[in-house]
């Protein structure tokens, strides 16, 4: 706490340079008081210091006036003569003065009332950012935040899946039917290729929306600004600083404004370092596959399966940056910098209402035009027919479609990782564009061909209003008793696990069958394909726009290298272990 | 004094938060801030401050082309926190 006394005036205070400056100053002064013109322009003193600072604009406005040689000449005198004590620094030095005259003044008149003030974000920070338990403390709260993104928001997702399976499948057949298209290919575009595409990727709304509450609250108490100080000795090892760790930060959320970001960096080798290792941070676009994966294959374990794809993006962004480091992008030792910290708070509601409700609208916005196109794109990929005879437009066999021919002929190279399917390699293929597409096309080529369900009785719109009411009631009520599951506390009777979806059936199926008895491990392979491949379009655009066409070469086909290498190292290496 | 700011910048053997680095130099952070935005003016350490906001606005209104929401900008965007490093001798 610092207050400031007041106490009677005890002596006027006037400042004064050195005596090496002063002496410059008199002498300027004193050529400006001996050309009228100029003097009775500026005060004297302040017009020297000013010329002898180096203001140029000045030094111009002053030659101007007709009697400005003397005062020029003088000027060129008085600079040498500091020059020769004060180098290229003279401003340097008049500046210091001031400071310290200042810093003096302060000393004098300022009591502390108390010993140097420790605030409590200090003593916070003295823990959360301490060089041995800021690492653990950081990947604790990480695991914090996928646990809390996936418990809270597990009922809604089924809540979503069942108001999309059912009352907007319904409502929309039956408007086709009204209109005279029930039955035809329009029918099945709109639920074949809109509802299960882009619903495919809109059951993961909730999701994204409790990952994106978790990360704003996070931001607005303060503590993500604190990564890049907590990761800077890891970044060292890479040859990057912590500053380096804020895009990967931005990363986690989207690759976009990570690549962008990255521009914050001043030497171009740490912006291209950087701009390569961004993409392996696991964007949340990539989250609604982990989910759907760790539903299928490691069901007891999702959180602890999804926070591991996470820690392994940054485990395989330090070791390409430890290869980069000493290969391509050797350098000296990166210098430190210094960080203006905000103070922790509470939350604020209203911040964190708006960042989530952003990006979820984002995410939305994403879901209603590239996945709405992509799943239309799809549809009728699906639908050309390009090999057997009786096959005709919107009638084809899956595999004798055009995206069954064109992902079959890729196939063969994840054949090895365990996961040669068509289905599963073409769900890849159109994940370039957006990863959130892989999840909308797994749900139509996976769901294409599957023999009609159990029909089901017809229901009333009523019904279906009251089924889609009482449904978001039971997940709000799961989601409440899922609080206390999440810190081991059970205070509810013990329910049955969640049925598994068709799609879920159907994949681990396929997977089953593509790996040979091997599915968990073909799934974990996939998952970590998706992880390290190029994240989406947009960004490879990004990574052009920032770094170059050459770079982004690099950084498409070395993802691409570098998926295919550790999804065939997990999937052929746990064979081995598992004999 | 100014001379101890940039130094104790350079010769950092760890990330500084500015507070700290006030306390360590015992100059009030206001003071301290002014020393800085001179050795920024001078060209010998960077403030990321304004550049941090330039990336978010480029990414808003151009970095995400297509995919962009609208005015919203980027689909994730995070306010950056202001660093201050040691300018590169020469630009790249």
């Amino acid at each position: 706490m610092t207050v400031i006394t007041r106490g009677p005036m005890q002596r006027p205070v006037y400042f004064a340079y050195g005596a090496d400056i002063e002496e410059a100053i008199g002498l300027l002064s004193a050529a400006i008081q001996a050309a009228p013109l100029v003097a009775e322009a500026y005060d004297q003193r302040w017009l020297a210091i000013q010329l002898l600072e180096g203001d140029q604009s000045l030094r111009e406005k002053v030659s101007l006036y007709p009697d400005a040689q003397p005062v020029v000449d003088a000027l060129a005198v008085s600079r040498g003569r500091l020059q020769q004590l004060y180098g290229d620094d003279v401003d340097v030095a008049l500046v210091d003065h001031r400071y310290e005259f200042v810093h003096r003044l302060v000393r004098e008149a300022v009591v502390q009332t108390r010993g140097r003030y420790v605030s409590k974000s200090d003593k916070i920070d003295r823990i959360v950012t301490h060089p041995v338990f800021g690492i653990p403390i950081f990947l604790a709260l990480m695991w914090v935040v996928f646990k809390v993104t996936i418990d809270l928001s597990a009922p809604f997702l089924d809540w979503i899946a069942g108001v999309l399976d059912g009352p907007i499948t319904n409502w929309t057949v039956a408007l086709l039917s009204v209109v005279g298209l029930g039955g035809s290919w329009v029918e099945s575009l709109a639920v074949d290729g809109v509802i299960a595409g882009v619903g495919g990727v809109l059951v993961f709304v909730p999701v994204m929306a409790a990952l994106y509450l978790v990360l704003a609250v996070l931001e607005d108490c303060g503590y993500l600004a604190r990564a890049a100080m907590v990761m800077d000795r890891v970044m060292r090892k890479v040859g990057l600083q912590g500053k380096s760790f804020l895009p990967m930060v931005v990363g986690f959320g989207c690759s976009v404004p990570a690549i962008y970001a990255t521009r914050t960096l001043e030497s171009q080798r740490d912006r291209v370092l950087t701009g390569l290792l961004v993409p392996f941070m696991s964007c949340s676009a990539r989250l609604p596959v982990y989910v759907l994966f760790a539903a299928i294959f490691f069901p007891q374990y999702a959180s602890l399966a999804i926070f591991a794809m996470y820690l392994l993006g940054i485990a395989i962004a330090m070791i390409v940056g430890l290869l980069l480091n000493h290969t391509l992008f050797k350098s000296d030792e990166p210098s430190f910098f210094v960080m203006e910290l905000p103070p922790y708070r509470l939350p604020m509601v209203r911040n964190v209402w708006r960042q989530m409700w952003n990006r979820t609208s984002s995410f939305l916005h994403n879901a209603w035009t590239i996945i709405l196109v992509v799943s239309i794109v799809l549809w009728f990929l699906l639908a050309i027919p390009v090999r057997g005879a009786t096959s005709s437009f919107a009638d084809v066999p899956v595999d004798d479609s055009l995206f069954g021919a064109l992902s079959s002929a890729i196939a063969p190279a994840f054949a090895p990782l365990g996961f040669g399917s068509w289905q599963a390699s073409g769900s890849l293929l159109t994940g370039f564009v957006a990863k959130e597409v892989v999840i909308a096309t797994m749900a139509q080529v996976y769901q294409v061909d599957l023999p009609a369900e159990a029909a089901t009785p017809p229901t009333t719109f009523s019904e279906d209003i009251g089924f889609i009411a009482t449904s978001f009631v039971q997940a709000t009520v799961d989601t409440v008793k899922s609080i206390p599951l999440m810190i081991g506390i059970n205070l509810f009777e013990t329910e049955d696990a969640a049925k598994p979806t068709t799609l879920m059936q159907t994949v681990r199926v396929d997977f089953d069958q593509t790996s040979g008895g091997h599915g968990a491990l073909a799934g974990l392979a996939f998952m970590v394909f998706v992880l390290l491949y190029t994240p989406c379009m947009v960004a490879v655009v990004a990574v052009k726009h920032e770094l170059g066409t050459k770079w982004m070469w690099v950084s498409v086909l070395g993802q691409l290298a570098i998926a295919w290498l550790v999804a065939f190292i997990i999937f052929q290496g746990g064979k081995l272990l598992l004999g | 004094m100014l001379w101890k700011v940039l130094h104790a910048v350079e010769e950092a053997n760890a990330p500084l938060d500015l507070n700290e680095l006030s306390r360590r130099l015992d100059v009030d952070r206001s003071v301290l801030d002014g020393m800085i935005q001179f050795w920024v003016r001078k060209g010998r350490l960077a403030d990321d401050a304004t550049v941090a906001g330039q990336a978010a606005v480029v990414c808003a209104t151009h970095g995400c082309r297509g995919s962009c929401p609208g005015p919203q900008g980027c689909p994730f965007t995070m306010k950056m926190p202001r660093m201050i490093s040691v300018s590169s001798p020469a630009p790249d």
